[in-house]
């Protein structure tokens, strides 16, 4: 069965490559995205080809692919180019060890498959892979606590290779790279830096989204956040404020470390109380410095 | 002094939420109303019989609002009604709208205000539909308290005739 399809696909690969350059092929979202039509039409050809394709997967191991959640993300390519990948599949001629990404402007390979947003050899921005999470972009673990003076470092050294000021001279599509991935370094540093926002994208990862729309009627709780909100608001002079903010920044890191301990034994359930809590406290310390 | 009052609470809000929303969306002019002429912002006694104590909150955006009735025994009617809010423009003022339109009713009556009523009067956004459903959580959690207290007292009330039989 493999060698006849070898014979059709060979008159086919001229198209093939031609298609190719024009849908961007080297690019990891869309040969996830040609792989993924073909996990549905011929699950015994995937599972030869398995390994050519699935540097996109972090590793996980690559069972019948049907079960497989592929990232959502923009494809160039149509139906029927896939048609033509999916054949291309049984040749590839990417070796099986290799799951790393090839840079589209030079073709060498990064050194790192799980980070690869500037190619070290030719100096070029690399396409946004929207399946590395933020802590990967600062060699970090899924960790609550972080080093915020180091954060700034990687991120200024970040910026100093993607900044869109530094590739005017480059071509259009360079442009849009440093453009997707200068934003997304920005938001990765915004995220990562304030202790609120980092844990609630330490949940997300963990498939836990904080309901925007929750309410509660927890007494204890809205009762303490009722009187910190009304004592800002009646206090008068720097002094009274301050105060008060000593107060939240006292709470906001007993919670904090609340939250870790709820994060590190899974228990997702007191993570997102400690959340609650820290939303609250955060905003009262916003109307502090609002006030002052 | 109570406008001082209120107007200090909201008039902050009211700038930074304006100034940030104007470019995208303008809040509805009754929305701005509520701001602007604050009615029924203040506290009840929360130990007062006949007063129930409404508290709930959004976490998400870090809301918190209360909203405070005061029923007459005889009629189970209420006849005043107050709140304090922080939050948005949208809760602030779906939470005004709320203890307008609580005075004078009967308390079964109330719990049948709906949010997409408050809603619809405020003109709010598909965002802010979540501040509006507090106000009706508002309302029932402060009759839902207003009972609790009755019951209570009656509780007692009848525990101490029996307990004066025993004694007796």
């Amino acid at each position: 069965m493999l060698k006849k399809k070898l014979c059709s696909s060979s008159q086919i690969s001229a198209i093939l490559s031609r298609s190719v350059t024009s849908t961007n092929f080297s690019s990891p979202i869309s040969i996830s995205h040609c792989c993924n039509s073909s996990v549905f039409n011929s699950p015994s050809l995937f599972s030869s080809s398995s390994s050519c394709f699935f540097g996109r997967a972090e590793g996980k191991p690559f069972h019948s692919g049907r079960g497989l959640l592929f990232p959502t993300s923009i494809s160039n390519l149509t139906r029927d180019n896939a048609s033509f990948l999916r054949n291309e599949n049984l040749f590839c001629s990417l070796s099986k060890s290799a799951e790393k990404y090839q840079c589209w402007n030079c073709g060498a390979n990064a050194e790192n498959s799980t980070l690869f947003l500037f190619c070290e050899a030719c100096r070029s921005v690399q396409p946004v892979n929207e399946s590395t999470d933020y802590f990967q972009i600062f060699g970090l673990g899924r960790e609550y606590k972080v080093k915020v003076e180091e954060l700034e470092k990687t991120y200024k050294d970040w910026q100093k290779k993607l900044h869109p000021d530094l590739v005017h001279s480059k071509s259009q599509r360079e442009r849009e790279y440093a453009a997707e991935q200068s934003a997304r370094v920005i938001d990765a540093y915004r995220t990562l830096t304030d202790p609120l926002s980092r844990a609630i994208y330490l949940v997300k990862l963990e498939g836990v989204l904080v309901d925007e729309e929750e309410r509660i009627t927890d007494p204890e709780l809205l009762a303490e956040v009722m009187e910190l909100r009304e004592a800002v608001d009646e206090a008068e002079g720097t002094r009274a404020l301050n105060e008060i903010q000593v107060q939240l920044q006292e709470k906001l890191r007993y919670w904090s470390n609340s939250f870790e301990d709820a994060y590190l034994n899974k228990n997702y359930e007191d993570a997102l109380a400690s959340i609650r809590r820290m939303t609250y406290y955060k905003r009262t310390n916003e109307e502090i410095v609002k006030k002052l | 002094m109570l406008r001082h009052l209120t107007t200090t609470i909201l008039g902050q809000r009211l700038r930074s939420a304006v100034g940030g929303d104007v470019l995208r969306r303008m809040y509805h002019e009754r929305v701005v109303d509520h701001y602007n002429n604050p009615r029924n912002v203040g506290s009840f006694d929360k130990n007062d019989p006949n007063v129930g104590t409404g508290l709930v909150g959004a976490p998400a955006c870090g809301d918190v609002m209360k909203l405070q009735i005061r029923v007459d025994e005889e009629s189970g009617k209420i006849v005043d009604a107050c709140f304090k809010t922080f939050g948005c423009g949208s809760a602030i003022a779906s939470s005004s709208v709320a203890t307008e339109w609580v005075k004078g009713k009967p308390m079964e009556e109330v719990l049948s205000i709906k949010n997409t009523e408050i809603a619809k009067h405020l003109s709010l956004p598909p965002v802010k539909l979540h501040c509006s459903m507090l106000a009706e959580d508002a309302i029932k959690a402060a009759v839902k308290d207003y009972e609790a207290k009755r019951s209570k007292s009656n509780g007692s009330q009848d525990a101490e005739p029996l307990g004066k039989a025993a004694d007796a």
